[in-house]
Protein backbone atom coordinates (compact mmCIF):
# COMPACT_ATOMS: atom_id res chain seq x y z
CA UNK A 1 0.00 0.00 0.00
CA UNK A 2 2.84 2.53 1.16
CA UNK A 3 4.39 1.25 -2.22
CA UNK A 4 1.69 2.22 -4.09
CA UNK A 5 0.95 5.68 -2.82
CA UNK A 6 4.46 6.08 -3.24
CA UNK A 7 3.95 5.31 -7.23
CA UNK A 8 0.72 7.41 -6.93
CA UNK A 9 2.68 10.73 -5.57
CA UNK A 10 6.22 10.09 -8.01
CA UNK A 11 4.04 9.94 -11.41
CA UNK A 12 0.95 12.53 -9.41
CA UNK A 13 1.52 14.79 -12.59
CA UNK A 14 0.34 11.98 -14.92
CA UNK A 15 -2.38 10.35 -12.73
CA UNK A 16 -3.71 13.80 -12.04
CA UNK A 17 -3.49 14.33 -16.09
CA UNK A 18 -5.46 10.62 -16.48
CA UNK A 19 -8.10 11.40 -13.97
CA UNK A 20 -9.11 15.02 -15.52
CA UNK A 21 -9.04 14.12 -19.49
CA UNK A 22 -11.39 10.84 -18.12
CA UNK A 23 -13.99 13.74 -17.10
CA UNK A 24 -13.29 16.28 -20.10
CA UNK A 25 -13.73 13.21 -22.49
CA UNK A 26 -17.05 12.46 -20.33
CA UNK A 27 -17.91 16.05 -20.84
CA UNK A 28 -17.27 16.22 -24.54
CA UNK A 29 -19.15 13.10 -25.21
CA UNK A 30 -22.15 14.37 -23.02
CA UNK A 31 -22.64 17.60 -23.78
CA UNK A 32 -20.67 18.67 -26.93
CA UNK A 33 -23.52 17.69 -29.90
CA UNK A 34 -20.70 17.17 -32.75
CA UNK A 35 -18.55 15.18 -30.33
CA UNK A 36 -21.80 13.18 -28.66
CA UNK A 37 -23.15 11.92 -32.56
CA UNK A 38 -19.29 10.83 -33.75
CA UNK A 39 -19.05 9.08 -30.40
CA UNK A 40 -21.85 7.54 -30.90
CA UNK A 41 -21.83 6.42 -34.27
CA UNK A 42 -18.04 5.16 -33.49
CA UNK A 43 -19.27 2.84 -30.51
CA UNK A 44 -21.70 1.21 -33.07
CA UNK A 45 -19.48 0.71 -35.53
CA UNK A 46 -16.77 -1.11 -33.37
CA UNK A 47 -19.73 -1.86 -30.83
CA UNK A 48 -21.40 -3.88 -34.05
CA UNK A 49 -18.39 -5.47 -35.03
CA UNK A 50 -17.65 -6.74 -31.54
CA UNK A 51 -20.96 -8.23 -31.57
CA UNK A 52 -20.54 -9.87 -34.93
CA UNK A 53 -17.64 -11.44 -33.90
CA UNK A 54 -19.42 -12.69 -30.82
CA UNK A 55 -21.95 -14.29 -32.45
CA UNK A 56 -19.35 -16.33 -35.38
CA UNK A 57 -17.93 -17.51 -32.05
CA UNK A 58 -21.61 -18.46 -30.56
CA UNK A 59 -22.54 -19.90 -34.00
CA UNK A 60 -19.29 -22.10 -33.89
CA UNK A 61 -20.25 -23.88 -30.72
CA UNK A 62 -23.70 -24.29 -31.75
CA UNK A 63 -23.01 -25.92 -35.07
CA UNK A 64 -23.55 -29.42 -34.27
CA UNK A 65 -26.90 -28.33 -32.83
CA UNK A 66 -27.40 -26.20 -36.60
CA UNK A 67 -26.38 -29.07 -38.31
CA UNK A 68 -28.89 -31.80 -36.50
CA UNK A 69 -31.47 -29.78 -37.29
CA UNK A 70 -30.64 -28.84 -40.82
CA UNK A 71 -30.42 -33.11 -40.99
CA UNK A 72 -33.96 -33.25 -39.44
CA UNK A 73 -35.29 -30.31 -42.05
CA UNK A 74 -33.39 -32.83 -44.89
CA UNK A 75 -35.37 -35.58 -44.01
CA UNK A 76 -38.39 -33.72 -43.35
CA UNK A 77 -38.27 -32.63 -46.95
CA UNK A 78 -36.96 -35.85 -48.29
CA UNK A 79 -39.55 -37.29 -46.98
CA UNK A 80 -42.34 -34.38 -48.52
CA UNK A 81 -40.79 -35.19 -51.72
CA UNK A 82 -41.05 -38.42 -52.19
CA UNK A 83 -44.58 -38.63 -50.42
CA UNK A 84 -45.58 -36.19 -53.01
CA UNK A 85 -44.10 -38.24 -55.61
CA UNK A 86 -45.96 -41.36 -54.61
CA UNK A 87 -49.06 -39.87 -54.45
CA UNK A 88 -49.27 -38.03 -57.80
CA UNK A 89 -52.58 -40.32 -58.74
CA UNK A 90 -54.76 -39.22 -62.17
CA UNK A 91 -58.15 -39.16 -61.45
CA UNK A 92 -60.08 -39.29 -64.71
CA UNK A 93 -63.79 -39.29 -65.16
CA UNK A 94 -66.26 -38.34 -68.27
CA UNK A 95 -66.16 -34.72 -67.83
CA UNK A 96 -62.61 -33.58 -66.14
CA UNK A 97 -59.39 -34.67 -65.76
CA UNK A 98 -57.85 -34.02 -61.78
CA UNK A 99 -54.54 -34.27 -60.84
CA UNK A 100 -53.07 -33.69 -57.29
CA UNK A 101 -49.79 -34.28 -55.48
CA UNK A 102 -50.45 -32.29 -52.32
CA UNK A 103 -50.11 -33.87 -48.72
CA UNK A 104 -52.54 -32.15 -47.29
CA UNK A 105 -55.30 -31.31 -50.31
CA UNK A 106 -58.35 -32.76 -50.47
CA UNK A 107 -59.74 -33.75 -53.60
CA UNK A 108 -63.56 -32.59 -53.36
CA UNK A 109 -64.83 -35.12 -55.93
CA UNK A 110 -63.87 -37.80 -53.89
CA UNK A 111 -63.72 -36.55 -50.64
CA UNK A 112 -60.75 -38.24 -49.72
CA UNK A 113 -57.15 -36.86 -48.17
CA UNK A 114 -53.86 -37.97 -49.63
CA UNK A 115 -51.09 -39.34 -46.91
CA UNK A 116 -47.63 -39.71 -46.92
CA UNK A 117 -46.41 -43.06 -47.16
CA UNK A 118 -42.55 -42.62 -46.24
CA UNK A 119 -41.00 -41.76 -42.71
CA UNK A 120 -36.79 -41.02 -42.61
CA UNK A 121 -34.75 -41.37 -39.62
CA UNK A 122 -31.84 -39.95 -39.51
CA UNK A 123 -28.54 -41.83 -38.88
CA UNK A 124 -25.02 -41.38 -39.05
CA UNK A 125 -22.24 -45.07 -40.77
CA UNK A 126 -20.32 -45.55 -37.78
CA UNK A 127 -18.70 -48.65 -39.67
CA UNK A 128 -18.34 -49.14 -43.47
CA UNK A 129 -16.42 -51.04 -45.87
CA UNK A 130 -16.10 -50.88 -49.63
CA UNK A 131 -12.83 -53.44 -50.54
CA UNK A 132 -14.49 -56.61 -50.28
CA UNK A 133 -16.61 -58.67 -51.90
CA UNK A 134 -19.81 -58.57 -49.61
CA UNK A 135 -19.95 -54.92 -47.95
CA UNK A 136 -21.85 -54.04 -44.72
CA UNK A 137 -22.44 -50.78 -42.85
CA UNK A 138 -23.58 -50.41 -39.33
CA UNK A 139 -25.42 -47.32 -38.11
CA UNK A 140 -26.15 -45.56 -35.33
CA UNK A 141 -30.05 -46.08 -34.90
CA UNK A 142 -31.91 -49.71 -33.35
CA UNK A 143 -34.93 -50.96 -32.63
CA UNK A 144 -35.35 -48.45 -30.00
CA UNK A 145 -35.25 -45.97 -33.11
CA UNK A 146 -38.05 -47.66 -34.73
CA UNK A 147 -35.49 -49.79 -37.53
CA UNK A 148 -36.95 -52.53 -38.68
CA UNK A 149 -35.32 -55.37 -40.77
CA UNK A 150 -35.51 -54.44 -44.36
CA UNK A 151 -35.38 -51.31 -44.37
CA UNK A 152 -34.33 -49.04 -47.28
CA UNK A 153 -30.95 -46.99 -46.16
CA UNK A 154 -30.35 -43.21 -48.42
CA UNK A 155 -28.52 -40.32 -48.46
CA UNK A 156 -29.54 -37.38 -49.77
CA UNK A 157 -26.80 -38.04 -52.80
CA UNK A 158 -28.33 -41.78 -53.91
CA UNK A 159 -28.84 -45.01 -52.24
CA UNK A 160 -26.75 -46.85 -49.65
CA UNK A 161 -27.94 -50.26 -48.81
CA UNK A 162 -30.87 -51.89 -47.14
CA UNK A 163 -31.10 -52.77 -42.95
CA UNK A 164 -30.37 -56.65 -42.33
CA UNK A 165 -30.20 -56.78 -39.09
CA UNK A 166 -31.11 -54.45 -36.16
CA UNK A 167 -29.86 -54.07 -32.70
CA UNK A 168 -31.09 -52.40 -29.68
CA UNK A 169 -29.04 -49.00 -30.64
CA UNK A 170 -27.15 -50.16 -33.71
CA UNK A 171 -28.32 -51.75 -37.35
CA UNK A 172 -26.26 -53.87 -39.53
CA UNK A 173 -26.74 -52.54 -43.09
CA UNK A 174 -26.10 -55.01 -46.44
CA UNK A 175 -24.31 -52.11 -48.47
CA UNK A 176 -25.35 -51.97 -52.25
CA UNK A 177 -21.97 -53.24 -52.94
CA UNK A 178 -22.73 -56.18 -51.49
CA UNK A 179 -23.49 -59.36 -54.15
CA UNK A 180 -26.90 -60.35 -53.08
CA UNK A 181 -28.00 -56.55 -53.58
CA UNK A 182 -30.58 -56.36 -56.19
CA UNK A 183 -32.55 -52.71 -56.33
CA UNK A 184 -34.98 -52.03 -58.61
CA UNK A 185 -34.40 -49.27 -60.91
CA UNK A 186 -35.82 -47.39 -63.52
CA UNK A 187 -34.57 -45.06 -66.66
CA UNK A 188 -37.18 -41.91 -66.27
CA UNK A 189 -35.74 -40.55 -70.40
CA UNK A 190 -36.60 -44.07 -70.89
CA UNK A 191 -40.19 -43.86 -69.79
CA UNK A 192 -39.26 -45.06 -66.94
CA UNK A 193 -38.33 -48.40 -68.12
CA UNK A 194 -37.39 -50.59 -64.70
CA UNK A 195 -34.79 -53.03 -63.86
CA UNK A 196 -32.50 -54.83 -61.55
CA UNK A 197 -29.57 -53.02 -60.05
CA UNK A 198 -26.78 -55.03 -59.03
CA UNK A 199 -22.99 -55.20 -58.02
CA UNK A 200 -20.86 -57.65 -59.54
CA UNK A 201 -17.46 -57.47 -57.19
CA UNK A 202 -14.60 -54.83 -58.40
CA UNK A 203 -15.04 -51.85 -58.70
CA UNK A 204 -17.26 -49.60 -55.57
CA UNK A 205 -18.06 -47.04 -57.72
CA UNK A 206 -20.24 -49.08 -60.67
CA UNK A 207 -22.90 -51.43 -60.34
CA UNK A 208 -24.57 -53.16 -63.17
CA UNK A 209 -28.25 -52.78 -64.55
CA UNK A 210 -30.03 -55.52 -66.04
CA UNK A 211 -33.25 -56.58 -67.92
CA UNK A 212 -34.08 -53.48 -69.81
CA UNK A 213 -35.15 -54.85 -73.12
CA UNK A 214 -33.12 -54.42 -76.06
CA UNK A 215 -35.51 -52.00 -77.69
CA UNK A 216 -35.20 -48.99 -75.20
CA UNK A 217 -32.05 -46.41 -76.90
CA UNK A 218 -30.22 -45.44 -73.40
CA UNK A 219 -27.59 -43.42 -73.70
CA UNK A 220 -24.22 -42.48 -71.86
CA UNK A 221 -25.22 -40.29 -68.91
CA UNK A 222 -28.80 -40.75 -68.91
CA UNK A 223 -30.18 -40.74 -65.12
CA UNK A 224 -30.82 -43.78 -63.16
CA UNK A 225 -33.26 -43.54 -60.47
CA UNK A 226 -35.14 -45.59 -58.20
CA UNK A 227 -38.20 -47.46 -59.50
CA UNK A 228 -40.74 -47.16 -56.40
CA UNK A 229 -41.09 -50.93 -57.12
CA UNK A 230 -38.97 -52.81 -54.26
CA UNK A 231 -41.27 -51.05 -51.57
CA UNK A 232 -38.52 -50.57 -49.59
CA UNK A 233 -37.02 -47.43 -51.34
CA UNK A 234 -39.39 -44.45 -52.57
CA UNK A 235 -39.77 -43.94 -56.60
CA UNK A 236 -37.19 -41.33 -57.77
CA UNK A 237 -34.75 -41.20 -55.27
CA UNK A 238 -30.78 -40.64 -57.66
CA UNK A 239 -29.20 -43.65 -57.91
CA UNK A 240 -26.27 -42.71 -60.41
CA UNK A 241 -25.86 -42.07 -64.14
CA UNK A 242 -25.35 -44.86 -67.13
CA UNK A 243 -21.99 -45.05 -67.50
CA UNK A 244 -21.01 -46.18 -70.97
CA UNK A 245 -23.56 -47.08 -73.94
CA UNK A 246 -25.27 -50.54 -73.16
CA UNK A 247 -24.64 -53.90 -74.36
CA UNK A 248 -26.45 -57.01 -75.08
CA UNK A 249 -26.66 -59.06 -71.79
CA UNK A 250 -24.48 -61.98 -72.52
CA UNK A 251 -26.87 -64.03 -69.95
CA UNK A 252 -29.86 -63.23 -71.58
CA UNK A 253 -29.80 -61.52 -75.16
CA UNK A 254 -33.18 -60.00 -74.93
CA UNK A 255 -32.08 -57.27 -72.61
CA UNK A 256 -29.53 -54.90 -71.93
CA UNK A 257 -26.46 -54.98 -69.46
CA UNK A 258 -25.80 -51.35 -68.56
CA UNK A 259 -23.12 -49.59 -66.17
CA UNK A 260 -24.34 -47.43 -63.60
CA UNK A 261 -21.93 -45.22 -62.38
CA UNK A 262 -23.09 -44.81 -58.27
CA UNK A 263 -24.11 -41.35 -57.53
CA UNK A 264 -23.44 -41.52 -54.02
CA UNK A 265 -19.54 -42.15 -53.28
CA UNK A 266 -19.80 -45.10 -51.01
CA UNK A 267 -16.58 -44.71 -49.79
CA UNK A 268 -17.50 -41.48 -47.91
CA UNK A 269 -20.81 -42.65 -46.68
CA UNK A 270 -21.37 -40.29 -43.69
CA UNK A 271 -25.07 -38.97 -43.01
CA UNK A 272 -27.59 -41.01 -43.84
CA UNK A 273 -31.73 -41.76 -43.66
CA UNK A 274 -33.38 -45.16 -43.15
CA UNK A 275 -37.01 -45.16 -45.08
CA UNK A 276 -39.79 -46.42 -43.18
CA UNK A 277 -42.72 -47.49 -45.07
CA UNK A 278 -45.93 -46.37 -43.18
CA UNK A 279 -47.60 -49.10 -45.35
CA UNK A 280 -44.89 -51.96 -44.80
CA UNK A 281 -47.37 -54.29 -42.88
CA UNK A 282 -49.86 -53.81 -45.05
CA UNK A 283 -48.09 -54.21 -48.89
CA UNK A 284 -45.83 -57.57 -46.32
CA UNK A 285 -49.58 -59.34 -45.89
CA UNK A 286 -50.47 -58.73 -49.79
CA UNK A 287 -47.71 -59.98 -50.62
CA UNK A 288 -48.02 -63.09 -48.45
CA UNK A 289 -50.67 -63.79 -50.05
CA UNK A 290 -49.50 -64.02 -53.64
CA UNK A 291 -46.68 -66.52 -52.18
CA UNK A 292 -49.74 -68.66 -50.81
CA UNK A 293 -51.69 -68.18 -54.15
CA UNK A 294 -48.65 -69.40 -56.11
CA UNK A 295 -48.08 -72.86 -53.79
CA UNK B 1 2.52 29.27 -4.76
CA UNK B 2 2.91 31.40 -1.97
CA UNK B 3 1.65 34.18 -1.48
CA UNK B 4 3.05 36.58 -2.96
CA UNK B 5 2.46 35.23 -6.80
CA UNK B 6 -1.48 34.14 -6.04
CA UNK B 7 -2.59 37.93 -7.25
CA UNK B 8 -0.70 38.10 -10.36
CA UNK B 9 -1.95 34.38 -11.75
CA UNK B 10 -5.23 35.25 -10.31
CA UNK B 11 -5.30 38.64 -13.02
CA UNK B 12 -3.53 36.55 -15.23
CA UNK B 13 -5.99 34.05 -15.23
CA UNK B 14 -9.04 36.60 -15.45
CA UNK B 15 -7.48 39.06 -17.96
CA UNK B 16 -6.40 36.03 -20.70
CA UNK B 17 -9.55 34.56 -20.24
CA UNK B 18 -11.32 38.09 -20.99
CA UNK B 19 -9.21 38.70 -23.98
CA UNK B 20 -9.48 35.15 -25.44
CA UNK B 21 -13.30 35.25 -24.98
CA UNK B 22 -14.09 38.63 -26.14
CA UNK B 23 -11.41 39.61 -28.38
CA UNK B 24 -9.29 36.63 -30.22
CA UNK B 25 -12.51 34.93 -30.73
CA UNK B 26 -14.37 37.40 -32.46
CA UNK B 27 -11.60 38.27 -34.34
CA UNK B 28 -11.58 34.85 -35.60
CA UNK B 29 -15.25 35.00 -36.79
CA UNK B 30 -14.57 37.89 -38.35
CA UNK B 31 -11.37 36.70 -40.04
CA UNK B 32 -11.94 33.44 -40.98
CA UNK B 33 -11.73 29.97 -39.43
CA UNK B 34 -7.97 29.40 -40.08
CA UNK B 35 -7.17 32.61 -37.47
CA UNK B 36 -7.06 31.17 -34.67
CA UNK B 37 -4.94 32.84 -31.75
CA UNK B 38 -4.77 31.02 -28.27
CA UNK B 39 -3.59 33.18 -25.72
CA UNK B 40 -4.95 31.34 -22.55
CA UNK B 41 -2.12 28.60 -22.31
CA UNK B 42 0.58 31.36 -21.29
CA UNK B 43 -1.29 30.88 -17.95
CA UNK B 44 -0.28 27.71 -17.50
CA UNK B 45 3.35 28.74 -19.16
CA UNK B 46 3.51 31.13 -16.61
CA UNK B 47 2.63 29.36 -13.51
CA UNK B 48 5.82 29.03 -10.47
CA UNK B 49 8.33 26.68 -12.50
CA UNK B 50 8.19 25.43 -8.52
CA UNK B 51 4.59 24.37 -8.76
CA UNK B 52 4.37 20.23 -8.59
CA UNK B 53 2.89 18.80 -11.60
CA UNK B 54 -0.59 17.83 -10.35
CA UNK B 55 -1.51 21.45 -9.57
CA UNK B 56 -0.44 22.32 -12.88
CA UNK B 57 -2.69 20.35 -14.56
CA UNK B 58 -5.67 21.23 -12.20
CA UNK B 59 -4.91 24.75 -12.60
CA UNK B 60 -4.60 24.40 -16.60
CA UNK B 61 -7.89 22.38 -16.95
CA UNK B 62 -9.24 25.27 -14.75
CA UNK B 63 -8.45 28.05 -17.03
CA UNK B 64 -9.83 25.48 -20.39
CA UNK B 65 -13.01 25.50 -18.44
CA UNK B 66 -13.28 28.53 -18.05
CA UNK B 67 -12.71 29.50 -21.82
CA UNK B 68 -15.15 26.39 -22.54
CA UNK B 69 -17.90 27.95 -20.42
CA UNK B 70 -17.51 31.15 -22.10
CA UNK B 71 -17.79 29.52 -25.36
CA UNK B 72 -20.05 26.50 -25.23
CA UNK B 73 -17.14 24.24 -26.06
CA UNK B 74 -17.75 21.90 -23.28
CA UNK B 75 -14.54 19.79 -22.48
CA UNK B 76 -12.24 20.78 -25.38
CA UNK B 77 -10.09 24.03 -23.79
CA UNK B 78 -10.18 22.18 -21.16
CA UNK B 79 -8.76 18.87 -21.76
CA UNK B 80 -6.27 21.01 -23.83
CA UNK B 81 -4.78 23.00 -20.93
CA UNK B 82 -4.54 19.79 -19.06
CA UNK B 83 -2.71 18.21 -21.22
CA UNK B 84 -0.36 21.75 -21.74
CA UNK B 85 0.15 21.38 -17.55
CA UNK B 86 1.54 17.64 -17.87
CA UNK B 87 3.66 18.61 -21.13
CA UNK B 88 5.19 21.74 -19.41
CA UNK B 89 7.78 19.92 -17.93
CA UNK B 90 8.79 17.90 -20.87
CA UNK B 91 8.81 21.72 -23.25
CA UNK B 92 10.90 23.07 -20.88
CA UNK B 93 13.07 20.29 -20.13
CA UNK B 94 15.46 20.87 -22.57
CA UNK B 95 15.89 24.20 -21.51
CA UNK B 96 16.50 23.15 -17.54
CA UNK B 97 19.86 24.01 -16.06
CA UNK B 98 21.70 21.28 -15.04
CA UNK B 99 19.96 19.89 -11.67
CA UNK B 100 16.53 22.00 -12.63
CA UNK B 101 14.89 24.69 -12.43
CA UNK B 102 15.68 26.97 -9.05
CA UNK B 103 14.10 29.20 -6.70
CA UNK B 104 16.09 32.40 -9.13
CA UNK B 105 13.90 30.95 -12.00
CA UNK B 106 10.51 31.76 -10.64
CA UNK B 107 8.54 31.84 -13.98
CA UNK B 108 9.31 30.69 -17.54
CA UNK B 109 10.08 34.22 -18.66
CA UNK B 110 12.22 36.69 -21.14
CA UNK B 111 12.96 38.37 -17.62
CA UNK B 112 14.51 35.19 -15.98
CA UNK B 113 15.83 32.76 -19.40
CA UNK B 114 16.10 35.77 -21.87
CA UNK B 115 14.19 35.83 -24.81
CA UNK B 116 15.85 33.29 -27.27
CA UNK B 117 15.40 30.70 -24.48
CA UNK B 118 11.56 31.53 -23.85
CA UNK B 119 10.31 31.74 -27.57
CA UNK B 120 11.93 28.52 -28.36
CA UNK B 121 10.17 27.09 -24.94
CA UNK B 122 7.26 28.97 -25.89
CA UNK B 123 7.16 27.38 -29.19
CA UNK B 124 7.52 24.17 -28.09
CA UNK B 125 4.66 24.35 -25.35
CA UNK B 126 2.23 26.37 -27.70
CA UNK B 127 2.99 23.51 -30.39
CA UNK B 128 1.71 20.75 -27.78
CA UNK B 129 -1.72 22.71 -26.74
CA UNK B 130 -2.55 24.01 -29.87
CA UNK B 131 -2.36 20.50 -31.44
CA UNK B 132 -4.29 18.70 -28.75
CA UNK B 133 -6.60 21.58 -28.83
CA UNK B 134 -7.70 20.81 -32.34
CA UNK B 135 -7.35 17.19 -32.37
CA UNK B 136 -10.53 16.82 -29.75
CA UNK B 137 -12.13 19.92 -31.46
CA UNK B 138 -12.37 17.53 -34.77
CA UNK B 139 -12.14 14.49 -32.83
CA UNK B 140 -12.57 12.08 -35.54
CA UNK B 141 -9.14 11.44 -37.75
CA UNK B 142 -11.11 11.96 -41.10
CA UNK B 143 -10.20 15.83 -39.98
CA UNK B 144 -6.22 14.94 -40.05
CA UNK B 145 -5.38 17.55 -42.95
CA UNK B 146 -7.52 20.11 -41.15
CA UNK B 147 -6.32 19.15 -37.75
CA UNK B 148 -2.59 19.81 -39.41
CA UNK B 149 -3.51 23.14 -41.29
CA UNK B 150 -5.40 24.63 -38.30
CA UNK B 151 -2.60 23.68 -35.37
CA UNK B 152 -0.23 25.46 -38.44
CA UNK B 153 -1.81 28.47 -39.12
CA UNK B 154 -2.95 28.69 -35.41
CA UNK B 155 0.39 27.90 -34.14
CA UNK B 156 2.43 31.04 -36.31
CA UNK B 157 -0.68 33.96 -35.08
CA UNK B 158 -0.42 32.82 -31.90
CA UNK B 159 2.97 33.41 -31.93
CA UNK B 160 3.48 36.41 -33.16
CA UNK B 161 0.89 37.42 -30.48
CA UNK B 162 3.13 36.25 -27.86
CA UNK B 163 5.78 38.68 -27.77
CA UNK B 164 3.60 41.31 -28.27
CA UNK B 165 1.74 40.39 -24.76
CA UNK B 166 5.25 39.59 -23.15
CA UNK B 167 6.25 42.75 -24.14
CA UNK B 168 3.07 44.52 -23.16
CA UNK B 169 3.80 43.11 -20.03
CA UNK B 170 6.89 41.52 -19.07
CA UNK B 171 5.74 39.01 -16.30
CA UNK B 172 8.49 38.09 -13.58
CA UNK B 173 6.31 36.25 -11.09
Amino acid sequence: MGKLLQLLLRNGGFVTFLLVEIGCFAIMVNFETRHKEIWANTTGIFGGRALEKRQIAADYFSLYETADSLAHIVDSLQARLSNARQMQVSIRDTFFLVNYDSLSKTDTVRRKTVRPQYEFITAKSIKNAIAGTNNWLIINRGSTDGIQPDMAVVSPEGIVGIVRHVGTNFSLVMSVLHRQAKISVALPNQKNAFGSLIWEGGDPEEMTLRYIPQHFVVKKGEPVVTSGYSLMFPQGHPVGIVKDLPKSDPENPYFLEIKVSLSQDMATVREVAVVRNLFKAELDSLQLKISINER
Amino acid sequence: MNGSNITPNIMRFIGLVAVQVLLLNQMTNTVGEYFNVLLYPLFILFLPLQLPTPYVVLLGFAVGFAVDAALGTWGVHASAGAFSGVMRGVAFFPFAPKGGFSAKDPIFAPAHMGWQTFLQGTALFMAFHILWYFTFSYFAPVFGWEIMTKTVTSWIFTMIFVPLYVAMFNPKK
